[in-house]
C-alpha cells in the first residue's frame, strides 16, 4: 500500500544537512591525505610544531601519521553512515519508513559507528603512548560513553524497526 | 500456503459477483480481490463474520485446508 509523500521543515533540514555534512565529510578527507601525503616531512612538522628533537618527538611524529591515517579510514565509514540515514530521510519523505531496507541499513549504521567507536579506542591509546608533559597532544578521542551508547541504541532501532516492519507486513495482508 | 479461500465458489453458487459482496459486507473490492485470490496474511474475524452472514455460510464453507506438497 502506498502512502503520500510527506514534506515538511525538519525533514528539509535533515536532507540538506546530510548532503553538506557529506561533502564536508570528504573535503575532511581530502585534507587529511594531502596532510599525510604530499605535505609533511619530519622537518616540516618539527616545524610547524615547533618541537624540539628527541626520541619523545619521534614517537610524536609516528603518533601523529597514525592517528592521521586512521583518520582517513573513517572518512568511508562517516560516508557510509550518512549515505544511509539519507536513504533512511529519502524514504521518510516518500511516506514510507516502514520497509525492510530501512531496518538493515540501520544495521549497518550500527556496525560502522561500532567500527567507529573503536577506532576512536584506539586513537585515544596512541594519544596516551605518545603525549609527553612538554609536548601534550589534545585530541577528543578515547571512550565515549555516549558514543557506545549510540552503538546500543542503533542495534536497538534496527532491531525494533525489523519487527515493526514485518508487523506492518502481516497487518497490510490482513482482509 | 494451505489454507484455501473458496470465496470464488460461494459467490458461483450463490450467482453473486465480488461488487455485491463487497457492497454487503462493506469491503473495499481491492481487499476481497486480495482475499479471493489467496494473497491475503490473516483474517478478521469481524470479516469473517460479515462475509458469512452476507452468503449465508459457516467460515469452514469458506475455508479449506490442503497440505502442501512440501509437507508430505
Amino acid at each position: 500500500m502506498s502512502r503520500p509523500a510527506t514534506t515538511s521543515t525538519p525533514l528539509s533540514v535533515a536532507h540538506v544537512s546530510l548532503r553538506t555534512l557529506r561533502a564536508v565529510n570528504w573535503i575532511y578527507g581530502v585534507a587529511i591525505l594531502v596532510l599525510v601525503v604530499a605535505m609533511p616531512t619530519r622537518r616540516w612538522i618539527i616545524d610547524a610544531l615547533n618541537l624540539l628533537p628527541s626520541p619523545e618527538t619521534e614517537r610524536l611524529i609516528v603518533g601523529l601519521h597514525v592517528i592521521a591515517v586512521i583518520g582517513l579510514v573513517t572518512i568511508p565509514l562517516n560516508d557510509s553512515v550518512l549515505k544511509r540515514l539519507l536513504a533512511i530521510v529519502e524514504s521518510v519523505r516518500g511516506g514510507d519508513p516502514f520497509v525492510a531496507a530501512n531496518a538493515a541499513r540501520l544495521h549497518s549504521i550500527a556496525w560502522v559507528l561500532l567500527a567507529l567507536q573503536v577506532l576512536s579506542l584506539i586513537i585515544g591509546v596512541i594519544v596516551k603512548l605518545v603525549s609527553t608533559p612538554e609536548h601534550p597532544l589534545n585530541i577528543a578521542a578515547g571512550f565515549s560513553i555516549t558514543g557506545w551508547l549510540a552503538v546500543l541504541l542503533t542495534f536497538l532501532l534496527a532491531r525494533v524497526f525489523a519487527e515493526g516492519t514485518s508487523m506492518r507486513d502481516d497487518l497490510e495482508g490482513t482482509v | 500456503m494451505a489454507i484455501v479461500v473458496k470465496l470464488d465458489d460461494l459467490l458461483h453458487d450463490r450467482r453473486m459477483t465480488l461488487t455485491e459482496l463487497a457492497d454487503r459486507v462493506g469491503m473495499t473490492l481491492a481487499n476481497l480481490s486480495i482475499l479471493k485470490t489467496g494473497k491475503a496474511r490473516a483474517i478478521r474475524f469481524s470479516t469473517l463474520d460479515a462475509i458469512c452472514k452476507a452468503l449465508v455460510c459457516q467460515p469452514g464453507d469458506l475455508l479449506k485446508f490442503e497440505p502442501d506438497d512440501a509437507e508430505h
